[in-house]
């Protein structure tokens, strides 16, 4: 849920505030390649400004779902490197949401500190399952 | 905190004390100062003299011409400032609930933006007032400390109050302080000035008015 | 713990490292560091930084000191649980001390502290809940034969940090209001030479506490703090600033009780003493119970339970334009004196004017032959 906003059924034209940040970000990340993120839990958004700005960025083509701590939900808006990101915790409550724009959120990929843990585990399960194979290595 | 606690705890009961003693002082000498008898025969026409004494209070009000047209701007710029002081005291619901807890007494209230565009235009006069003083030599030279402390102590409330409403330069809690400060300063001066007119004004004009009805005047 | 006092002993596990071996990815402390980077305001490309460095941090050893306090705070802090990556912080931290929670008691209790303090000298985080009582050297609250205020000096001698949680260790709290009987203080009192960080409220909201946890274990650093110690990222706004209310407020819409029309209507809670516009807290936006709400959703006033001296800003119901009680107490006994004064003032200068004019009266009649007053 969002902050401190006044409950409103009617959009504010924040979404369109939101749309313009979001314009210049991919501005900047069409010339230079620099990454950015709106946090939308901070900004004043009514219900309707929210379900406002969803229909203004549209659907993408990738949706992606995580299981990590929670679900978490990556999707691809209509405008490719604008990215909704929500991250949900227990009780399937939203605990953070916002734009990346980005080619794609970090979150998706796998840290290399985890490739690294998985290499050795994949190693693992190799010399158990087959015998004889951990002396050839 | 402790600035709006001291302001709102011994401050304030401080300057209510100096005030509530400080008008009864003045109410009492006025009382018990001899009056000199008035022995003559009443004139015709005279009317009962409570009457006359409540006219006086209205007709006063609005000066005759010539003495109208000569301090125009004076005489309608304190209707301003009086009638915006009387608006903003009297009609902002902070205020209400102040006296409220003092007297028991409650009220309806304007919005808070309406008084706000008031206390500018109150603000503006008062600084007006304080203008054609200073402008005025003959003004100039009669003032006393008494005039432009009477001044003081009655702009620092309306400014003070405007700029916690804006929330300006501090923190809330500080602006609060120094304007309920400043009302505690403007409580401690007025009974020993001329700001008591705001009560005595109604005892001198029927007492003048009493006065003049038992001589015959119209 | 386990004995590691080997000389030849592996360091600890990075959390990374160690929460890996559970199977929890770097992509929880991605999510996790998302979280509080949002509810910190701090910008959403600091998370990446965090998570790094929280996965590069050690285990925090935490020595949680209770003294004059209800409890409140710890109930609070166990509540961070909305979402499941918020249990995460009792992953980053070894709760190596808290009387609540710990299984050990007695004696076994106090080694479990010192070791910890030991083991851990000048990386601990010492997290005190409650005031300390300092009359009659500290008598009012003892824990195993030591006064809290000797437990206190003696757990922080060789701790990173203190974190003040609640109103009672951060500002006194309860204890500390009038008429203070056991001469309770705040923490940042008695503990002058080591970073204290106010985490006030009554209790402090979850979030703050472990968002302020995870922000020192991330940043290795004290998040940037106001003039009263609190960090600025949960206590820098008022709750009047951020509070839905506002509107009604601007507008002169106010409830004038608990069930009129204005309250129904969800008006401004001014006239019944909402104290929002001087307390400074998150409550308006982060709110309680994983966001549901905060009080004055719930229709009723802020108490200013983060701000020093709560309970003595003169009523939750008082609205905060009014004096604190009892301004007109010495009301009648000034009218009475002012009076009194006056009248004898009034009556020496008519004495003076008769001892004047004693003589002069007889010397000038009235027409009617009546004398002045």
């Amino acid at each position: 849920m969002s902050g401190a906003t006044c409950r409103g059924d009617r959009p504010t034209g924040m979404a369109y505030s939101v749309l313009a940040e979001i314009g210049r970000l991919l501005e900047a990340l069409a010339g230079s390649g620099a990454s950015g993120a709106i946090d939308l839990r901070s900004l004043p958004l009514t219900e309707a400004d929210r379900t406002q700005l969803h229909e203004l960025l549209g659907p993408g083509e990738v949706s992606a779902e995580l299981e990590a701590g929670g679900r978490s939900t990556v999707r691809e808006t209509a405008y490719p490197g604008v990215w909704w990101v929500t991250h949900r915790g227990a009780g399937d409550k939203v605990a953070s949401e916002e734009i990346a724009v980005c080619p794609v959120p970090s979150i998706l990929a796998a840290h290399p500190a985890d490739i690294a843990v998985a290499a050795r585990r994949i190693r693992q399960t190799l010399d158990e399952s087959i015998p004889g194979q951990a002396e050839a290595s | 905190m402790e600035l709006l606690e001291f302001a709102r705890g011994p401050a304030l009961t401080f300057a209510l004390t100096v005030f509530i003693a400080g008008v009864a002082f003045r109410v009492a000498v006025i009382l018990f100062m001899w009056r000199t008898k008035d022995s003559s025969v009443g004139r015709a026409r005279e009317k009962p003299a409570f009457l006359a004494a409540l006219q006086e209070i209205g007709r006063r009000m609005w000066p005759l011409s010539p003495y109208r047209q000569r301090t125009l701007f004076n005489l309608i710029n304190g209707y301003v400032f009086h009638i915006g002081l009387a608006i903003i005291v009297f009609l902002l619901l902070p205020h209400i609930l102040f006296l409220q807890d003092l007297t028991g007494l409650y009220w309806g209230h304007l919005p808070n933006n309406v008084i706000y565009a008031i206390s500018i235009v109150t603000l503006i006069s008062l600084i007006a007032a304080l203008v054609m003083r200073l402008g005025n030599p003959a003004q100039r030279i009669i003032s006393t400390f008494d005039d432009y402390a009477s001044w003081f102590v009655t702009f620092l409330p309306v400014l003070t109050g405007i700029v916690a409403t804006t929330h300006l330069g501090a923190r809330y809690e500080t602006l609060l302080a120094l304007h309920i400060l400043s009302v505690a300063l403007l409580l401690i001066y007025l009974p020993f000035g001329k700001l008591m007119h705001f009560f005595l004004v109604f005892v001198t004009r029927s007492q003048t008015g009493a006065h003049l009805n038992h001589r015959g005047a119209q | 713990m386990a004995d590691n006092k080997t000389c030849d002993r592996k360091p600890a596990p990075t959390l990374g490292e160690a929460l890996a071996e559970r199977g929890i990815s770097r992509r929880s402390f991605l999510k996790f560091a998302s979280y509080t980077a949002s509810i910190m305001a701090l910008p959403p490309a600091a998370a990446t930084a965090m998570a790094e460095g929280l996965a590069a941090a050690r285990r925090q050893s935490v020595i949680w000191l209770s003294f004059q306090e209800c409890t409140g705070c710890t109930e609070s802090f166990t509540r961070a649980k909305a979402p499941s990556i918020e249990d995460l912080i009792f992953d980053f931290i070894s709760l190596d001390y808290h009387h609540t929670l710990q299984n050990a008691s007695g004696h076994a209790a106090e080694l479990a502290r010192e070791q910890a303090m030991e083991e851990n000298k000048g990386e601990y985080l010492v997290i005190v809940d409650g005031s300390v009582p300092l009359k009659d050297d500290g008598v009012y609250s003892t824990i195993a034969g030591m006064t809290n205020l000797q437990m206190l000096r003696d757990t922080v001698r060789d701790a990173k940090a203190v974190i003040s949680v609640g109103s009672c260790a951060a500002f006194g709290g309860i204890p500390g209001a009038n008429p203070n009987p056991t001469g309770a203080v705040a923490i940042d009192q008695i503990i002058t030479d080591k970073p204290v960080i106010n985490l006030p409220g009554c209790p402090p909201i979850p979030e703050v506490m472990t968002g302020t946890v995870a922000y020192l274990l991330s940043f290795a650093g004290i998040p940037e703090l106001d003039a009263l110690g609190r960090p600025r990222a949960f206590f820098g706004e008022a709750i009047h600033d951020r509070c839905y209310r506002r509107p009604f407020y601007e507008k002169g819409l106010f409830a004038k009780g608990f069930d009129d029309e204005g309250a129904r209507q969800g008006w401004c809670l001014y006239e019944v003493g909402c104290k929002g516009p001087v307390t400074y807290n998150a409550c308006a936006t982060l709110k309680w119970n994983g966001g549901v709400s905060f009080p004055i959703q719930s229709g009723h006033g802020c108490l200013g339970c983060s701000e020093p001296g709560f309970w003595d800003l003169g009523g939750f119901y008082k609205p905060l334009s009014t004096g604190k009680d009892g301004v007109l107490k010495y009301a009648a006994g000034a009218a009475v004196a002012g009076a009194a004064i006056g009248a004898a003032s009034a009556y020496s200068v008519r004495a003076k004017r008769k001892k004047i004019m004693g003589n002069a009266t007889q010397a000038v009649a009235t027409p009617s032959g009546k004398e002045d007053d």
